[in-house]
């Protein structure tokens, strides 16, 4: 399965796929990298630079795995939420 | 900071006319929205979950900075250097909770996370955890208010010589005034124009602080004659801030981030997620106010190292806490120091009206709209919103006024609820069998366990007093003695209402027989299966 892969039906994109853990790590990473690479650059140091400049890559990856994967979900999910949102009152009713 | 009875300060005339603009564009943000937040309680508490993904964020971000915010992270960098910045990385629970827990919670539609409990667990354990949640949550938002008011009427004494009581009361009352007319419409357009405010004037005065102290390269070379080069590594560690230390904080970020409740942010990004206006954008809301929070501790880090060069030897922690401060107050051209004010209010502000809004969301919709009246109408449950935005408020003042060392006792419950409860609010996201019973015992177990391991055993002279990390993994440990026996000796969750969660919130992690059971009554396609 390509990790840029643009094109998702509703119902696999429900799915939890490698897709998401790779946004994680990149998510994650992005912070550690900007974290020090912020300060890093300010003080003019090269390693500032360059981690800053890692973390922007990796959020444009995270960006490039993940959305297409968010938008095909969200779009589904939106149509089914005025539903969800009866049910619940039913669910969680207290006076049952 | 001590309390003194000359002015620090001296503001000028334009300075004042900075603050009372500030306030006048804040409060008129209540006028606007008032119709907007009085339509329902949905639009009251979460805007009628549909919400950009920036204004979340710059709520995120604005609510991850608060009035002490500036004060601690001075504290840990300019007694750690650059590797202080680990300390408030915890907020990077934001990244693997933007593509895991906020999507699983976005999708479950719980108004908050008290709510949640009702949705993931069923029986009467569920409605237990909805009522102390509930009631945890209303009472700690009112803390959380007393605490930074309280910090707010200490910083009008500092720089004013006004009594205690007037910048804790003036600005909150301020606050109180967009928050009841608007409610979360408030909340979040006030955030959005304060998180840019903080952010830009955060920023110019950390450039300043760079520019007084000689520049980023005078910086490097000062620190370096001091014999204070390590200053400049993030990943410096030694006996003071050893390696377990930075470990443990990092698991803590990262994967907390799969987890809901396991720490105290969680519960005001939890309304904010709800807030947004897809799954998408309450992905990218948490991201991204997450990442604007370190990109802004980015800068912090270095305007304190250029404080640290310019005055080395300070050993006191109240005198150092307060070093971002003095850089702006003391150094900032006339004329900006009102600028500066009105950035701090609106860090100020933006945490009150947070606090305010949340802590009555848990009173009415956990509250008022689940156990005392179900049928209430959607005036009504507004109404019962503001009454319970002025309880809070009165709450606070008697808190904020009353109590003397709030910092240690607020501490101490935040630590009551991240230590002995971060596994289990893994555990409640991640597999299917761990049931309402076994977290309640969690939360019952880490009280008690918590006031040992903290004070108990070491005033006893039992153990001795541990540093916090050993003190975080020891009371996991010894909460989880306690809760997977539970979990084991009592029965799971009604499959009927795992099977309803699962199929509209899609949880993560170990949920095989929910899964089988949702394909088995054709509400998940068999063929979806193959796709994982």
């Amino acid at each position: 399965m390509s990790l840029f892969r643009k094109q998702w039906t509703p119902r696999e994109a429900d799915e939890w796929t490698v897709h998401d853990f790779v946004a994680s790590v990149l998510a994650m990473a992005s912070y550690v990298l900007v974290a020090v690479g912020v300060a890093g650059a300010l003080l003019l140091r090269l390693w500032g630079f360059v981690a800053l400049g890692a973390g922007i890559i990796c959020i444009i990856l995270m960006y490039l795995v993940i959305d297409p994967k968010l938008k095909a979900m969200s779009e589904a999910f939106a149509k089914r939420q005025r539903q969800y949102l009866d049910d619940i009152d039913k669910t969680t009713r207290w006076e049952r | 900071m001590p309390a003194c009875t000359m002015a620090l300060v001296e503001f000028a005339y334009l300075d004042w006319c900075w603050v009372a603009i500030f306030i006048l564009v804040m409060i008129t943000c209540g006028v606007i929205f008032y119709r907007l937040g009085k339509r329902s309680e949905s639009e009251f508490f979460l805007a009628g979950r549909d919400l950009p993904w920036w204004l979340p964020a710059t709520s995120i971000y604005a609510t991850h900075t608060a009035t002490d915010t500036p004060m601690w992270i001075t504290g840990v960098i300019y007694k750690y250097g650059m590797r202080g910045v680990w300390f408030p990385f915890f907020c990077a629970w934001c990244a693997v909770s933007s593509f895991v827990s906020a999507r699983i919670f976005r999708r479950s539609l719980a108004m908050s996370q008290a709510e949640w409990q009702n949705l993931r667990y069923s029986g009467l354990g569920s409605e237990l955890l909805r009522g102390w949640l509930a009631g945890w949550q209303t009472f700690m938002n009112m803390f959380v208010l007393a605490w930074v008011s309280a910090a707010m009427g200490k910083v009008g004494t500092y720089l004013f010589a006004w009594p205690h009581w007037v910048g804790l009361v003036a600005f909150t009352a301020i606050c109180a005034i967009y928050v009841l007319s608007a409610g979360y419409w408030g909340v979040i357009m006030a955030d959005f124009q304060q998180g840019l405010i903080a952010f830009l004037v955060i920023t110019i005065v950390c450039c300043w602080g760079i520019y007084e102290a000689g520049g980023p390269t005078a910086i490097v070379q000062k620190l370096q004659a001091l014999g204070e080069g390590w200053r400049l590594n993030p990943f410096h560690f030694d006996k003071e801030f050893p390696f377990a230390w930075f470990i443990t904080l990092f698991i803590m970020a990262t994967v907390g981030g799969i987890g809901m409740g396991n720490f105290i942010d969680w519960y005001p990004e939890a309304q904010r997620i709800q807030s947004a206006r897809t799954v998408r954008d309450a992905s990218y809301s948490i991201y991204a106010g997450g990442l604007a929070t370190l990109f802004r501790n980015g800068f912090w880090v270095v305007a304190i190292l250029a404080f640290y060069v310019m005055f080395p030897n300070i050993t006191s922690q109240t005198e150092y806490e307060m070093g971002w401060y003095r850089l702006a107050f003391e150094y900032m051209p006339m004329g900006m120091i009102g600028v500066f004010f009105a950035a701090i209010l609106a860090i100020h502000l933006s945490t009150i009206s947070t606090h305010l809004n949340l802590g009555a969301l848990y009173a009415t919709r956990d509250l008022y709209h689940h156990y005392v009246n179900p049928n209430a109408s959607q005036r009504r449950l507004v109404q019962v919103g503001r009454i319970n935005t002025i309880l809070l408020l009165i709450g606070c003042f008697v808190l904020g006024l009353t109590m003397k060392q709030i910092t240690e006792w607020l501490i101490f419950a935040l630590w009551l609820q991240a230590a002995g409860i971060w596994i289990p609010s893994i555990l409640q996201v991640v597999w299917w069998r761990f049931n309402s019973w076994a977290y309640l015992s969690a939360w019952v177990a880490n009280l008690v366990m918590s006031w040992l391991v903290v004070w108990v055993l070491p005033a006893l002279g039992l153990i001795p007093k541990l540093p916090e990390y050993q003190q975080f993994w020891l009371l996991a440990v010894l909460v989880a003695v306690v809760y997977l026996p539970i979990t084991f000796l009592t029965k799971p969750d009604d499959m009927d209402h795992l099977v309803r969660y699962y199929v509209m919130a899609r949880p993560w992690g170990f949920w095989g027989p929910v899964r089988r059971e949702a394909i088995g009554r054709g509400l998940i396609e068999p063929n979806a299966d193959r796709s994982q």
